[in-house]
This record gives C-alpha cells, structure tokens and sequence, in this order.
C-alpha cells in the first residue's frame, strides 16, 4: 500500500500542481494593488483579483483537510489573509465619509436620541434651580458649588461695578488674556465632556450627578449677578456662547446616559452587546458635542468682549443656536445613513 | 505498548479538568505536548470572513504595539512641536497666544491624527505601517469607520491622557503621580492578560491588532526526493508511529540545508522507534529522512481521507479515550 501511492501520486501534490497557477497570479495583482492600491488594476484585473481570491479561499479550505505540508498551509494561510486585507478594505474615501457622517450620520443619531437630550437638558436645569435659589438666600452656598479657578474673582461680596466691568470689560490686558483663557475653558469643557461621557457607563449615576452639579454651578454664578439687579446682563453675556457650549455638554452628556442605558436595561440583548448597540449613536454624540465645544471656543476667544450689547449678544447666542438646530432636526431626512 | 503507558498516565485527567483548568501543570510528555501546541495556537488570532473559511492572523506583539504608539508620539508631537517653533519664528506673538493655539492644536492633532490614518490606510498609522501590524475587524468583515472611531477615542482615555498627565503633574504632586502610574499601568496590564491582547478600546470596538502577513513560497519537498523513494522501503508497521506533528517537525528539518551530523542522529532515532531493521548508512541518512517524509506523509494523508486524523504520535491514546 505504501508503495503503491507514489508520492508525485499523492492527491495533495497534485492538488497543488492544479491550484499553483491561480496563487501567484493572486500574488501578483495583490502585490501591486497594495502596492499603488486598487485603483492601479484594471477591470479585468480586479474581477480576475477577487476571483482568484476565492479560489485561493477554497484551496485553503480544502488543503487543510487533505495536505499535511505545514508550508504549503502557512502560504495559503498568509496569502488568502494578506487577499482578504486588500479586498475587505474600506472603499469611501476620506471625504465622503465625513459628508456621510455630517449630512446622515450625527443628525440622525442626534434625532434618536432626542428624548436623552431632553432628559439631560432637564437634569442641568434642574441643578440650575437648585442652585439660584439656594445662594439667592445666602450668599455663602456660592463657595460651596463653584470651584475658586472657575470664578475669575466673581463671588457674592464683588460690588456691582466690578461684576459689570467682569461682563463689559474693555480693558487691553484682559482683551490680551482671553485668548489662553479661551483655551483653558475649553480644554474645561472638553474634560467635562468627556467625563459625562465615559462615566455613564457606571449606571449613568456619576453623569447624572455632574450634570446637576454643572447646573447648580451656573445657576449660583447666575443668582450672584441677579442679586445685583444684573440678571439680563449676565444671561446675554452668558448666552453668547453658553447656549452651544451648554448645549454641547447636554449633548456630550446624553451620550453617557445612552451608555448608562445599555447598561441599566439591555433588553434581549447581553450587556455588551448593548454598549456596542448603544455606541454607535453616543459616539455620534460625542463627536456632535466636540464639534460644537470647538465652535464654542471659538465664540467665546473672539466674539464674547467684543459684542458688547446684550441685544446683538443675545442675537448672536441664540441665532448660532438655531443654526445648530436647524441642521440637526432638517439635514438627512429621508435616506438612512 | 505506548498506547498502555499513556493512557495510565492520562487517567484522571478529565476530572481534574473540572476543578482546575488553568494551573494544571503539564506531567505527561503527551501533555507537554499539548500545552506546547496551545501555547503556539494562543499567539494566532482566528477571523471568519464572509467566504466562510477561518482565516487565521499572528497577534501582534505587546512590544510591537507599544513601539507603534511611541512612534506615533513622536510624529504627532513632533509634527505640532516644528508647527509651533515654526508659528513662534514667523510671527510676534507674545507667550500665552503661543500657549493657547499649543492647547488647541494638540487636541486637534491628536485623536483626529489617529482616525484619519487608521481611515486612509486600513487600520495601520504610521507607526504601525512602520512596525508592519494593523488593525482588523474581528467579525470578519471590512474595518468600520466606526470601529476605528471607538477604537481611538478609547486610546484617549487609555493611552494619552494618562500619559499627558503623569508628565504634567511630574513637578506638583506625588499622589497624582501616583494615580496615573497605577493607571496607565492598568492599561498596560488588560492587553497582556487579554487572551487577544486587546486593550479595552479594541473590546469595544470588536477590533484586533495583528502582525501583518508575510508570504514566504516553497517548493513542493516530494517532488525533489523521488530518487530516494525508491530506495528505502516502508511497510505500514513503520508508518504507524508517527503522527501530524512528527511529519511537519520533520518538514521543518528537510527544509533547511542538510546538516550530516544532525540528520544523521534523527535517521538512527526514527529508525529505532519505527523498528527499520536495515542499517542506514550516515552519508545515506539525509535520503532515508527524505523517503520516509514521502512514505509517512503519503500514509498520514491517506489516513486522513479516510477520517483517522493523527495529531500525534499519541493518537491511539487519545482514541482510547
């Protein structure tokens, strides 16, 4: 018997003798498409590329059951993976990926996760109220929310002159400083944001309490201008940029509570599964959210000292607003992404 | 006979399985085996894609990845660092401006560096093209722009922050540092006890970092030996010893030079433990070595078509069982 199946015999060898032909013409188109990419081939080529891809995909299944010749293996093994890493590449380009992602992709999610934006909203506001009225009747719970660095020297003993120069300043130091100031804030912000983010994964508590939190913070440094009749000031000068900067955080933040869900009610799905559901949109999200911290920073370096009257402040803040909105709830209708 | 040997040595082997699947010291040389062939297979990465036909990858070395972000590093900061002497040299802007577009161009540089490389070239940055690995979906089909998203806004929470802080805080406290030590040293650790070395980024995205194939083509070790073939002769008693492993170990051996001495010591062991009564000659052994490769593959294979798998030379045993 062991004579008799001479080893040119073997099925395996001729196996490879057969098959031989389709690998290297395989190798060959693949080496140059990754060498120059895909592009480079022609249409023949690249039908013949995946063809012979699949050909090669069927000697590796086949070889492992009949051939022992561990190299001949290896080289299948390698050859059908390096095929599979130039076929399965991406095919959109960079571009059109982020026309997708601005046009479908962020409004669409954004639309989806409208009632966790609602909820966050409420959360902030909540915060807010708790916070106005509490240092509305005693000053002294200012120290309590808002951190020294945060305050720029505004605390409930400044007089009214030095709150007024706080949002009206016009002086050269100060218009020197904003810029770094600008930066400070936002690296602040991206921080906060990302922090309400990623902590929503712990059962979205730690984002839930930051947003509160936040919201007591503005509403106190808010209570401290009203007592000084400067409420309309402030809320002007604040809206400027607060109204993106704010609203990227909510926004930032109902991505965490997105992941919060996943994790608190997965339905059918396993825990993981449903982060991995729930990502797609929070990620979105958080992408929204870092795109409107940057146009914020922007608002808040150049525009915030030099408007100087509430009216066009309150114009501009609300007026970028509705700008973000109108993108958000109109752009992609009607094709998912 | 060596069938009775192990199975004595491997009874009791299932039921302690049950209690203690990882700390079992390997005692049998079948089970040295074995925990050798597991070892080597821990190292491979399994991926199916859509043709249906496990494809299988080398993971890429914890050293490798980290040479990779270091590299990446320094490009980014590298690239931000001439951007700013550049900015500082061409302009007069005063300390804090330059401060400030630092802030804002390293946030910017950043993770968008990370996305838009791993986007353009299929997983790999440039540090990665340079140490040759990249990144592939573990579900067997095309690397998600979203994957590689997840993927890198995890590095910063993992990777970058950390590391940015441990260096920022190196002049202030001691306890900060310490914080960001234990951390980034717990990010260091999941990929090491991952059994796919993946970092947290890469569970979450489903995504795998490997070694990029190499292709390394061979000739066919049968068709130069037919000479040999026809001058030793094998009866099936001899072909019934060795298995799988033994053949491809083999293999290896044949494929690299002839070394006399060398292939002299194997042709006296395998002639013994197969029991080939005629005296092999040692300017003869690397033809034996060669003829019994054809005459044991080609038994091996045909057992093989005929659904009796050899692993090892242990196989009977195992078919005890």
């Amino acid at each position: 018997m062991t004579q008799g199946a001479s080893p040119s015999d073997l099925r395996s060898v001729r196996f490879r003798r057969e098959r031989e032909g389709g690998w290297s013409r395989l190798e060959a188109l693949l080496i140059r498409a990754e060498k120059s990419g895909l592009t480079s081939l022609s249409f023949e080529e690249a039908q013949d590329l995946t063809a012979t891809y699949r050909q090669t995909v069927n000697s590796l299944s086949v070889a492992r059951e009949i051939s022992l010749d561990q190299a001949l293996l290896a080289y299948l093994e390698n050859l059908t993976a390096r095929a599979y890493l130039v076929i399965y590449a991406p095919q959109a380009s960079i571009r059109h990926l982020f026309g997708k992602l601005i046009i479908y992709g962020i409004p669409q999610a954004f639309r989806r996760s409208i009632p966790a934006i609602l909820i966050s909203m409420g959360f902030m506001l909540l915060g807010g109220l708790i916070g106005y009225t509490l240092v509305m009747g005693d000053g002294s719970w200012y120290y309590t929310f808002v951190p020294g660095s945060l305050a720029g020297g505004r605390d409930p003993s400044s007089t009214r002159a030095a709150l007024e120069a706080t949002i009206y300043g016009t002086d050269d130091a100060l218009l020197d400083s904003l810029g770094s100031f600008a930066a400070q804030l936002f690296s602040h912000n991206t921080a906060v944001a990302i922090l309400m983010f990623s902590f929503g994964v712990f059962w979205a508590v730690p984002t839930i309490a930051l947003m509160v939190y936040n919201g007591t913070v503005i509403g106190a440094f808010f209570a401290i201008f009203a007592k000084h009749g400067l409420g309309w000031d402030v809320f002007a000068w604040l809206s400027i940029h607060g109204v993106t900067e704010l609203s990227a955080i909510c926004i930032a933040a109902a991505g965490g509570l997105l992941l919060g869900q996943a994790v608190l009610l997965p339905g059918q799905l396993t825990r993981s599964d449903a982060l991995r559901h729930q990502g797609r949109d929070a990620t979105k999200l958080l992408i929204l959210a870092a795109i409107m911290l940057v146009a914020a920073a922007l608002i808040e370096g150049f525009l915030r000292q030099l408007v100087q009257s509430p009216g066009l402040r309150l114009t501009i803040g609300w007026g970028i607003g509705a700008c973000w909105l109108a993108w958000l709830m109109l752009s992609g209708r009607g094709r998912r992404a | 006979m060596l069938a009775g040997v192990a199975d004595a040595e491997r009874t009791g082997a299932p039921r302690m399985r049950l209690f203690r699947r990882k700390n079992k010291t390997p005692v049998t040389s079948a089970e040295l085996h074995d925990a050798a062939v597991a070892k080597s297979a821990k190292k491979r990465i399994h991926v199916t894609p859509p043709e249906g036909v496990p494809i299988s990858f080398a993971r890429a070395s914890l050293g490798s990845r980290v040479g990779a972000q270091l590299l990446d590093i320094a490009i980014t900061y590298g690239t931000l660092i001439g951007l700013l002497i550049l900015v500082f040299w061409m302009s007069s802007l005063n300390w804090t401006a330059v401060t400030t577009f630092f802030a804002l161009m390293s946030f910017l540089i950043r993770i968008p560096y990370y996305i838009l490389t791993e986007l353009m070239w299929n997983g790999r940055t440039l540090g990665k093209r340079i140490v040759k690995i990249r990144v592939v979906s573990a579900n067997g089909r095309r690397l998600e722009p979203h994957q590689v998203v997840v993927r890198n806004l995890m590095k910063e929470a993992e990777v970058l922050t950390p590391i940015g802080l441990f260096f920022s805080l190196s002049n202030t406290s001691g306890w900060g540092q310490l914080i960001t030590g234990l951390w980034l040293m717990l990010t260091f650790a999941v990929p090491v006890f991952s059994r796919t070395s993946q970092r947290f980024g890469d569970m979450i995205a489903g995504t795998y970092v490997i070694e990029n194939p190499r292709l390394q083509k061979t000739v066919e070790l049968t068709d130069r030996t037919k000479y040999a073939t026809q001058t030793f002769e094998f009866i099936p008693r001899h072909l019934d010893i060795y298995g799988r492993f033994e053949l491809q170990s083999l293999e290896a051996i044949l494929r690299q030079p002839a070394e006399p001495k060398r292939d002299s010591e194997i042709a006296a062991t395998i002639a013994k433990k197969i029991g080939y009564i005629e005296k092999v000659a040692p300017s003869n052994s690397r033809a034996f070595l060669e003829a019994f490769y054809n005459a044991q593959r080609a038994h091996l294979e045909q057992r093989q078509l005929f659904g009796d798998r050899r692993d090892n030379k242990f196989y009977s045993a195992e078919a005890e069982d």
